[in-house]
């Protein structure tokens, strides 16, 4: 399923490779991961046994950029391809918006080809998707080899839907990039093809909504309510936050109260202790009807251990406006209480380390 | 096929990032992520910036599935709440409606108890929020992104991309 945030900016899709065990399908991945520019995809994760076969599934992540203002996103993930590990197989499925179903093309592998395509279809059907309408490439891969099956073998075997397919060696890396560039559009495709024909004829947007104006987003990039902030950035890089500020999009003035909204969303980040820009702690801002119900009291400390925190408090050197000495010592200034919250006190009182 | 598009607006997001935020200080923990069950983040909050948030919420999303399957063997729906409990880092994990994972990171400064207490509660308020997404999006108040030449676009981008 096609997951498109408006606030982030982002449409996300997740491509599935399947196929039978040893097949080429994590190779597939290794390649794209060691060719494409860093700035466009993310770590390779690999849950993997320790002889290199995968357990639960691989994982890379792609960005290609903003097409409409919006980041196109891509999942790539694989799944095992043993045929006893079906359980975890059928859950990497999940979501799916397009597969890629990589077959050796080996001859003694037909039997496996064929046995694992059915479990596609088993599985798709599971989460109740229609292999028919599911966008789907088939990459023989291998072909590198000697004694490989011929192309018209392959397509009488496994491709009675005949969908499109393409020869590759995802060790030397042929095919490999027209199978994914295919998928992502068959996948794109699909996915305006669904929006459109869900779309009823009398929907019109709002002035207030977000969402791109579709009068513009033919001709020009897309207005973008927002500004990309790091926040709606994905973390590609291997735990560096690769800020791509260049790509902010120009604001248009119709839409400039929203752009302005932001820094005021922005800044509800509540700054985690110890982390910079603690220090210039800001407001919390939640904008939008929020439930405001407070949540549950703290529970109330002792009136003998307050004194004692009351003492401790007092041993702190005091702003000017405490320092008056009118504020009963059986009770902390409010003011003392509700700003700067002193952290570590019971450790202090107990002589807890 | 199911057509089950998650589309999520500004208005929606930023319902949903108050209520995480709210959280967040409460329980007085690190950081949260709001994470699809497919494994896309939907939002993130808190001190996130050393962190690989994509590649998290698809691991996170792929160990909430497998604990499904756990569950489904001994005879339970689902596990409604996971936690993972680290030497100095914890994650807690609960489910948001019927479709989205609420995972809460945290230290030693504040205890499971309150991030339990706080992630129930806010679990209570988002599912609310994607109740009227739900209902917005089937009702076809919404309309898609990848509508008119984003196909094409795309295409155009991915000829630079990936070339051999």
């Amino acid at each position: 399923m096609v997951s498109i945030n408006y606030s982030a900016r982002e449409v996300c899709c997740k491509i599935v490779y399947y196929g039978p065990g040893l097949s080429g399908k994590t190779t597939n991945l290794q390649y794209v991961h060691g060719k494409v520019p860093n700035s466009t995809r993310g770590d390779l994760i690999s849950l993997a046994t320790e002889a290199d076969r995968t357990l639960y599934f691989d994982f890379l992540p792609i960005n290609i950029g903003t097409i409409n203002g919006f980041q196109a996103k891509f999942q790539l993930y694989t799944v095992p391809g043993q045929v006893y590990y079906n359980a975890t197989r059928k859950l990497v499925l999940r979501g799916v918006d397009g597969v890629v179903y990589v077959a050796d093309s080996q001859p003694d592998k037909m039997d496996e080809n064929i046995e694992s395509l059915a479990n596609l279809i088993d599985n798709l059907q599971e989460y109740g998707y229609d292999i028919n309408e599911l966008p789907m490439v088939l990459q023989y891969n291998k072909r590198d080899l000697p004694n490989v099956l011929s192309v018209e073998e392959m397509n009488n075997r496994i491709n009675t839907r005949n969908v499109p397919y393409y020869e590759a060696s995802a060790t030397l890396g042929t095919g490999v990039f027209d199978t994914l560039k295919l998928i992502i559009k068959l996948v794109l495709e699909k996915a305006k093809s669904t929006a459109v024909s869900n779309k009823p004829s009398s929907m019109v947007a709002s002035a207030s909504s977000p969402e791109p104006n579709p009068a513009t987003s033919n001709s020009a990039p897309e207005p973008a309510p927002i500004t990309q902030s790091n926040y709606s950035e994905t973390n590609f890089g291997g735990g560096q936050t690769s800020r791509q500020s260049s790509q902010k999009i120009a604001i248009p003035s119709a839409q400039a109260p929203a752009a302005q909204r932001e820094p005021e969303r922005f800044s509800s980040y509540r700054p985690y202790p110890g982390s910079p820009g603690a220090a210039g702690a800001v407001k919390t801002g939640n904008p939008g009807p929020v439930d405001e119900r407070p949540y549950p009291a703290m529970p109330k400390v002792q009136p003998q251990m307050q004194t004692v925190i009351n003492k401790s408090i007092d041993a702190e050197p005091k702003p000017p406006a405490t320092s008056a000495g009118q504020a009963p010592s059986m009770a902390p200034s409010l003011k003392r209480r509700g700003g700067t919250k002193k952290r570590g006190i019971f450790k202090r009182i107990f002589g807890i380390k | 096929m199911s057509d089950d598009s998650l589309i999520i607006y500004e208005e929606d997001i930023t319902q949903i990032e108050a209520l995480i935020s709210k959280m967040l200080k409460g329980a007085e923990a690190k950081c949260a992520l709001l994470v699809d069950k497919d494994g896309h983040l939907i939002t993130r909050q808190g001190f996130t910036h050393s962190l690989d948030t994509t590649a998290l919420a698809a691991l996170l999303a792929g160990s909430f599935a497998s604990t499904k399957e756990i569950a489904r063997l001994v005879g339970e729906p689902e596990f409604s709440v996971l936690f993972h409990q680290g030497r100095k880092d914890h994650i807690h994990m609960s489910l948001v409606g019927d479709r989205s994972i609420l995972v809460v990171i945290f230290d030693d400064r504040t205890t499971i108890g309150m991030v339990r207490l706080y992630a129930k509660e806010t679990s209570i308020g988002l599912s609310k929020i994607f109740e009227k997404i739900g209902a917005k999006s089937s009702s076809g108040a919404r309309k898609s992104a990848v509508e008119g030449d984003f196909a094409e676009r795309a295409s155009e981008k991915l000829d630079d991309i990936f070339q051999d």
